[in-house]
This record gives C-alpha cells, structure tokens and sequence, in this order.
C-alpha cells in the first residue's frame, strides 16, 4: 500500500492537543441534594461492580484517537500497490451523441447513466493514475487533459452535454491512442456509449442503454415551387425504427404558428415522406422558420423536431439609364421581384452601380467606360464595351443559341427579328474576365456574358445585348420578359448558393465579415439573448436557428440531426464483444469496486463517530 | 372574605368561618399570620378541620403516669367510673364507697377502688436540619414545612385530650423546648413555637439529641420523632435509646418525592444541604435506577428496624396534601384513632 498524500500526516501534532483537551475536565452541572449518602452508595457501587466503567473514559479518548487517525489516513489517499504499479494513464472517453439523449424505461438518459459511472471512474484520478477526458460526437475533443486531480474531472464531466450531432467513435478513439502513445505505463482506454463497435484497439467498453423503439423526423426541406417563386413546398420523412408500427401527427409551424397538420401511419421499419404544398413565401420582415415536430412520444425527442427555412426574398435592385424604353420601363414595373429606379445617362455617375444589384445602360455607354475597373453587375443594350466597328448588322439572324446558358433557359429566340445590331467583338479574357456569347449570328456575337473574382473577393457580372429591343420584334414575344429576368437574375448572382441548412456537427466557414451566434433559437417569440459569436469557423452542436450576421444583413442557418444511425436505437449493445473486453488487466478489473479506499476508510470513521456518540449519551463514556 | 389582622406587616385573609366564641377559633384566629416562617407558609387551621381532629385520640400502648387528672387511664385507683378493685374497709374512709351489696351477701365490709385517670406527657422531637429545609423545586413545601404542621396537628389533638405537650427542634443537638402546655388554650403558643423555629440549620445527629432529650426529660411519655431520619451515623441507635429510656417512640418520616425518584440526568456535581461535601455524578438511567433501589434499600431498613421494635412508623410525603396526611395516612390504627 502507498501514500499518495503522505503530507496527511503533519496533522499528527494535533494528537497531543486532543489529549490535552481530553485531559480539562467537564464543566458540571451544580446541584443540591439533600443528602448525598445514597449518591455514595451508588456511585461507589458502580465502580466497584464494572471493569469496563474504570476504563471508559480511557475508552471514549482512544474512541477519538481512533476517528482522528482513520480521518488522516482517508486524507493521505492510501492505495494499493498493485494498482499503482509502474503508473498509469487512462483515457475515458464519453459519447456525447445524439442517441445519447434517448430516455430509458427508469426515466434516465443514456448520457446521464454514462456520466454516472464516468463520475465512479474519474474518482481514481491520481498521481500515479491520470487521466484525461475526451468527448466523441461529430468530432472528438478533449474536455480534460491528462491530469491527476479528481476534482478537475469531476468539474470537467459536470460541465459536458449531449449534442444533437451524429458522427462514429473512430476518431476519439484514434485520438486517445494518440495521446497514450507518448506516455509510460499501463495504458487504459474506456470508452462510456450506447453502442460499443468492434475495433481492434484495445478499448474498454462501458455500456449504457438498451434497445428502444424510435420514431424520427430524417429529411425535412423546403423549396419553391419552381414555376412560381412565390408558393414554396415542404418535404419531411418520417421513419420507424422499430418492429412494430407507429402512428401520429406531423405538424408543421411557419415562424412559431401551426399552419399545417397531418397524420401519418408506419408499418414496422416504414419510411413515410409527406409534402406540404403551397406555403406562402414570407414577407420581408419575417424570419421565415419552418418548424416540424411529432407528436409521438418515444425514447428520443430530438429526432422529433426538425428544423428548415423559407428565407423572405428580398427584391432585386435595378437601376435603368435610358433616355426613354417603354417596353423596359413596362417590363421593370410588372416584376414584383425587383425594385427599379430610373435615371437619364446625363445623370448616372460610375460610383452609382455598386448600389444596384443590377445596371441597365439603355443605348448609353459611359465616357470614358473602362471595363477592368468599373464596380458593379452591367446590362449593355446597344452600346457596350465590346463594339468591334462602328458598322451596323443589317438584320441579322439568330443562328446560335447556347440553351444552357442561364440566360436563356425557358428563352425561345426562334424567328426574332432584329433590324440592326451593333458589332460586337468577343475578347480573350481581358482582366480576369470569362467571357462567352451564347447568342450568335453566325460569328457575330449578338449576346456576350462576362464574369469575374473582384479584387473585393464578390462576383462581378456584365452582359451586353447587341441589339436595341425597340428595333426588334422581341418584345412582342414571351421571350422577352424571361429573357430579362434571366439576365437580371444571372447578373444579381445566385442568391441561394450558401446553404439555408446543415447537419448538426457539420463545421461553417464564414467569411471575414461573417460572424454567427453560437446558440440556437427555437422560439421565435424570444428575443435573441446572445452572449457569444463565432467568426472564421463555427460547429453547431444543437439542432435550432442560427443566426449569422453579413455584414449588416442576418441570416438564419438551420441546422438538424438527420441521422437514421442516431435514430435507430435498437442496436443492441451488449452483443458486441471486443478482444479488450476479456483482458483480465484492464482499468475495470484493477479498480476496487467505485471507491477508492479513502472513502471506506471516511466511512469508518463516521461510523467509529456515531459510536462514540452513541455511546456518551448511553453514559458508557465520559 | 374576613380580614383578621395583621402582623409583621402582612395582611392575613381567613378563608374559612370561624366560630369566634370557641377557644380553637380564638387559637386560629391568633395563629393565621405568616412571617414567622422561612418559606413563608402559614400555619392555617380552620375550624372544620381542628373540630376533626377532637375526634381524634393518639394511641399509646403503654401506661404512664401523669401529674393531672385527666382522661387516660393511670396505674393509680381514683375517682372516675371506672371500676378497679376491692379492699377491706379501714377506719376514715368514705361510707360513700362501701360496697353495700356485698355487705349483705358476706356480711363484710368492702371499698370500692376507682381508676384514676391522668394526662400522658406527650414529646414531639422535630429535625430542624439542613436536610429538613432543602426543596427540588423553590415552589414547593419543605420537608420542615409537613412536620411542623405534622406536629401541631398532633398537639391539637393531645391537647384536645388534656394531654400535656412540649415541642423541641433538634439537629446536631437539641433545641429549644416550647414548655409543657395542658388544654386546648394552649394551642395557640404550640403555633407560635413552631412558627418561630430556629433559623440555624446544621447536620442531624440523632444520637446526641436523643440523649440529651432522655437526660433532660424525667417523665416518661410519648415520643413523635419527625425526620428525614438522614444522618450520616445512623438512625437505630438514637431510636433504640429512646426506647431504652421507657419511652413510646413514634416516627414520623418525612420524605420529598424528589429524594425518592429523581429527576436529575447528565454531569452534576452534587452538593450536599447539611455538610456541603460534592461528589461528581454522571447521572443516566441506569444509575438513577441503582440509586432508587438504595433509597428503596433504606426505607425497608426503617420499617423494619421500627417493626421489631415496636416502634410506631409512618411516611409522611410532602405530596400528600397535609390534610389528607394526618386524617387518612396517620390515621390507621397505630398512631392515632
């Protein structure tokens, strides 16, 4: 047996004050009698009679000598030597998966139990047995590195949570034997899950959990309805992963408010996906939150509530120069997606576009134009900075359509006709520029797009129509109108290409003038009480809203579980069986028990105390 | 509510009616004044009572002689009805006591012989120590307290009977006598006496006090000892000499409830009333359970001692209303009648 605390035993020159104390006698109670010849009687009868009477006030100060050396030795950390030997480090490591939030049938979590017996083992911490604690879930981090303090675990296991992300022990498992491999001694790894899996480390396996029923939401999405932008549709799948089937109601909220209901039956190990049609787009000022929940009561709540956004379409902001177009002007007015102002050439100044989202110059190109630096997204009509001569096509024809361009998707140019064009010249990518003519008469580009990385890091768009709309027949064509939005959308940039939601885990990159709050909201009715904000990069581990802040302009991200290995809590973990699990050397098998033996050696003092109290209020001690 | 008087600045209510006429009313009237006791308790008798206790009679088994004609029966032939014996006529005695009756039958001359009946001389030998005064509780009444009104309870009664009366105090050594007293008219000083008792209070010492009461009293009579009877040397000598000296002995023991179970737990230290001696005790049930069975031990022994030797023996408890004490407890044969 060692000491871990030897220094304990500096409190041994406190004995000789509890003698001392012993030794001051009682301050008595006075009483008068009125004869004391029986008292005597009696008095010395008793000592007379009883051995154990002339001893017992010997008996309570050995009594308290006893407590007091059982106390220094709890406090000296006494161990046994074969569990000290040669030291050891130990790795335990806590699945902090979603699934670990599954209640079992005594009301507990799985995460709770495993945290329990994560407690019993982190009370073995010492110096001859560190130990540090990792946590596994999407990735794996460590909680608390390799110390020998068990209070600093205990703090550490009392701070962790379970998180709402998927993910496999791999890692955390990888990375203990990363971390052990540097060390000396007996190396120990246990991991706390649900669901141990074969590995060919060697792992000690703490298991919590047994096989539960589960019902899961794992897809939930929205999107518009593709011919008309204004009505948005809603997907969800809903699986059972149990043997026997389910039943109840999918409810869908659009910003905290119930819009739709429907129920939904699951044979044995269904899969059921509902469609929600015709959700209204939201307004500008709404958050557009998408909430989906069942109503069923099963081991995991998690999976029961799944997140989605509608995000509000903000309008597109065009700017048109022109000394008069009708047919533009009425195109502009009739699209409710876009807002546009008006202004003559004489009154457009360059520094004036990198307020739009687009620029129309109707027959009127700046003087000078310089293409390599003006700011902002151009539709040239007519007059461009592609002009190859100053010679007119006389009528030319359509030869040439690129339909995979996104400008003319849905875009039937067939048998327009167009009384003059200008010429216009396709450069070899001037400036960085990628430039194409989906449109062409022969060789003459009658429609040129060009994009470009800005020095600012956005995307810059032009686009240059060879032709004057008012000296063709194409405003009279259906064409006409898709023709414009394509282009004004193309040149307005693709506003969905960041993500509107992500897998609880997965990591955001954010730009450098991104920054994201780190809790998520569920309840639109809350205001965001946000106390911290991530930049660069950000791992929800909760599913919920969150809300990242471009700039001036919020967004929300939403962000789920969507996992069916989370969700199917029917694995049953006692099967799997590991080579470590019959090695008679691990952790479990040196450990005595849960406790330490300072603590049987507490408990015995505790006891020699309620003793002792015993004993002086029966009067068998003074 | 009548207000008798007042005295040493304290004003006496009598509770009870009192025949102002007769001689026990005029005694209480002039008796029921506080002060002259230490706790501050009067003696109070009220007529009912007192005219309870002249039916009364204190018993004696032996017979003594007496100095005054009276109602107890006497070795000497008298005048009372009561008839004695025969002898010869002799020249001047009273034709009156010739037996006549017999004169005709044997034709002799016979005198008639009359018990004379005498007072009996009648002691109370009450312990005036330190034991005697202590108390458990300041609220409750003193042993001291019961035997003094043990003790004119009694001399009403002996006076009633025309018995004569002395009272004394003793402790380590013997007090003051109050004097013999003859008649009911004499009630009242039997009250001051024992109102006025001496403030000392030392140790009991039976055996000395004893022997200086047997030394001093040349008349054989009737002895009431009222004590604790705790003395430290003993209590069967100072008995045993008594009845050595041909007197009566009654004891009268007088006992607190709190000698007999109490209530005392924990680390004390005891003191002693008389000697002032400590002794440190840890009191718990057990021990206290060992000190009633030697209080029990103790009082066997004196009942006992007093069986064999024909000493009349009563508890008198200072729990025992003091009324119920002298017409019940005291009443049951052997002391009084």
């Amino acid at each position: 047996m060692s000491l871990l605390n030897p220094w304990a035993f500096s409190f041994l020159a406190i004995v000789p004050v509890i003698v001392l104390l012993y030794l001051l006698k009682i301050k008595r109670l006075p009483a008068t009698v009125s004869t004391l010849m029986f008292w005597q009687r009696v008095v010395a009868e008793n000592r007379r009679r009883s051995l154990f009477q002339k001893l017992r006030h010997l008996l309570s100060l050995l009594l308290h000598l006893l407590i007091f050396l059982l106390i220094l030795f709890a406090l000296a950390r006494p161990e046994f030597a074969r569990f000290l030997r040669g030291g050891s480090s130990t790795v335990l490591i806590l699945d902090t998966r979603a699934r670990m939030q599954a209640i079992e049938r005594d009301g507990t979590t799985r995460f709770d139990k495993a945290k329990k017996l994560l407690a019993g083992y982190a009370r073995h911490a010492s110096s001859r047995n560190q130990m540090t604690l990792l946590t596994a879930s999407s990735t794996a981090d460590v909680a608390v590195p390799f110390t020998p303090d068990e209070r600093t675990l205990q703090q550490g296991i009392a701070k962790l949570e379970p998180t709402d992300a998927g993910g496999d022990l791999d890692a955390a498992i990888h990375l203990a034997e990363q971390l052990l491999a540097s060390r000396s001694g007996a190396k120990n790894i246990v991991v706390f899950t649900d669901r141990p899996v074969a590995t060919k480390s060697k792992v000690e396996w703490m298991s919590v959990g047994g096989k539960l029923d589960n019902v899961a939401i794992t897809r939930f999405a929205a999107r518009p309805i593709p011919n008309s932008r204004q009505t948005w549709e809603v997907l969800i799948e809903i699986r059972n992963f149990s043997d026997k089937p389910a039943q109840g109601n999918a409810e869908i909220y659009l910003d905290g408010n119930l819009v739709d209901v429907k129920p939904f039956q699951l044979a044995p190990n269904g899969v059921r996906i509902e469609i929600f049609p015709s959700l209204p787009q939201t307004s500008a000022n709404a958050r557009g939150w998408l909430t989906a929940r069942l109503d069923v009561h099963d081991a995991l709540p998690v999976d029961n509530e799944a997140f989605a956004l509608i995000p509000p379409e903000n309008p597109m902001r065009v700017l048109l120069v022109t000394k008069g177009n009708w047919f533009i002007e009425k195109m502009l007015a009739a699209d409710e997606t876009l807002k546009f102002e008006m202004l003559t050439p004489d009154a457009f100044r360059a520094e004036m576009a990198a307020n739009f989202d687009a620029v129309i110059l109707d027959d009127f190109l700046p003087d000078p134009f310089d293409l390599q630096k003006a700011r902002g997204n151009f539709l040239f009509i007519k007059q461009t900075p592609f002009a190859a001569g100053p010679a007119p096509l006389e009528q030319p024809l359509v030869t040439d359509v690129d339909s995979s361009s996104p400008l003319l998707r849905f875009v039937n140019l067939k048998n327009v006709t167009i009384m003059n064009a200008a010429q216009l010249r396709l450069p070899a990518a001037p400036g960085g520029w990628r430039l194409q003519a989906p449109l062409r008469s022969f060789d003459h580009p009658l429609l040129i797009t060009g994009e470009r990385r800005a020095d600012d890091g956005r995307e810059q768009r032009v686009c240059a129509l060879a032709f004057e709309v008012a000296q063709s027949d194409l405003p009279l064509r259906v064409a006409f109108p898709l023709l414009m939005s394509n282009t004004l959308q193309w040149l307005a940039g693709e506003k969905s290409s960041s993500p509107t939601s992500i897998a609880a885990g997965q990591p955001i990159e954010l730009a450098p003038d991104e920054s994201i709050f780190v809790e998520p909201q569920k309840t639109p009715a809350l205001k965001p009480g946000y106390s911290a904000m991530a930049s660069n990069s950000f791992r929800p581990l909760k599913n919920g809203f969150y809300l990242i802040q471009r700039g001036s302009m919020p967004a929300w991200i939403a962000v789920n579980t969507f996992s069916e290995s989370e969700s199917d809590l029917r694995a049953a973990s006692s099967e799997v069986k590991t080579e470590a699990a019959h090695l008679p050397d691990t952790f479990s098998s040196l450990a005595l028990g849960v406790w330490p033996l300072w603590n049987d050696l507490a408990l015995a003092a505790f006891a020699l105390f309620f003793l002792e109290w015993w004993l002086y209020h029966r009067r068998r001690t003074e | 509510m009548k207000t008798l008087g007042i005295r040493r600045g304290k004003l006496v209510h009598q509770r009870h009616f009192v025949d102002p006429k007769s001689a026990v009313a005029r005694c209480a009237k002039s008796h029921q004044f506080s002060g002259a006791l230490e706790t501050g308790d009067t003696l109070i008798f009220d007529s009912g009572f007192l005219s309870k206790l002249e039916q009364l009679y204190l018993l004696s088994k032996k017979i003594f002689r007496g100095q005054h004609h009276a109602e107890r029966r006497s070795k000497h032939t008298g005048s009372s009805l009561e008839f004695a014996d025969y002898r010869n006529y002799a020249l001047g005695d009273d034709l009156r006591s010739i037996d006549w009756s017999i004169y005709g039958r044997l034709d002799r001359l016979f005198i008639k012989l009359y018990e004379e009946e005498q007072d009996l001389p009648v002691y109370f030998l009450v312990d005036s120590s330190a034991s005697m005064r202590w108390s458990a509780r300041a609220d409750t009444q003193t042993k001291f307290d019961q035997a003094r009104r043990v003790a004119a309870s009694l001399s009403y009664i002996a006076l009633a009977n025309l018995e004569r009366v002395n009272i004394f105090y003793f402790n380590s050594r013997l007090g003051g006598d109050m004097g013999m007293s003859r008649g009911k008219s004499q009630f009242h000083k039997a009250l001051e006496f024992l109102q006025n008792a001496p403030e000392e209070s030392r140790e009991t010492q039976m055996l000395q006090s004893f022997r200086a009461f047997a030394k001093r009293l040349k008349q054989r009579g009737l002895v009431f000892v009222l004590s604790d009877l705790f003395d430290a040397g003993g209590y069967d000598e100072a008995l045993s000499l008594l009845r050595f000296n041909q007197f009566e002995v009654h004891v009268i023991h007088v006992l607190d409830p709190a000698e007999l179970q109490p209530d005392l737990l924990g680390d004390l230290r005891l003191l002693d009333a008389e000697t002032d001696e400590a002794r440190e005790v840890t009191a718990d049930p057990s021990l206290l359970e060992k000190y009633r069975a030697q209080v029990g031990s103790f009082l066997g022994g004196v009942r006992d001692f007093c069986l064999k030797r024909q000493i009349g023996y009563a508890q008198a408890s200072t729990a025992i209303p003091f009324e119920d004490l002298v017409l019940r407890v005291l009443r049951d044969g052997t002391l009084i009648r």
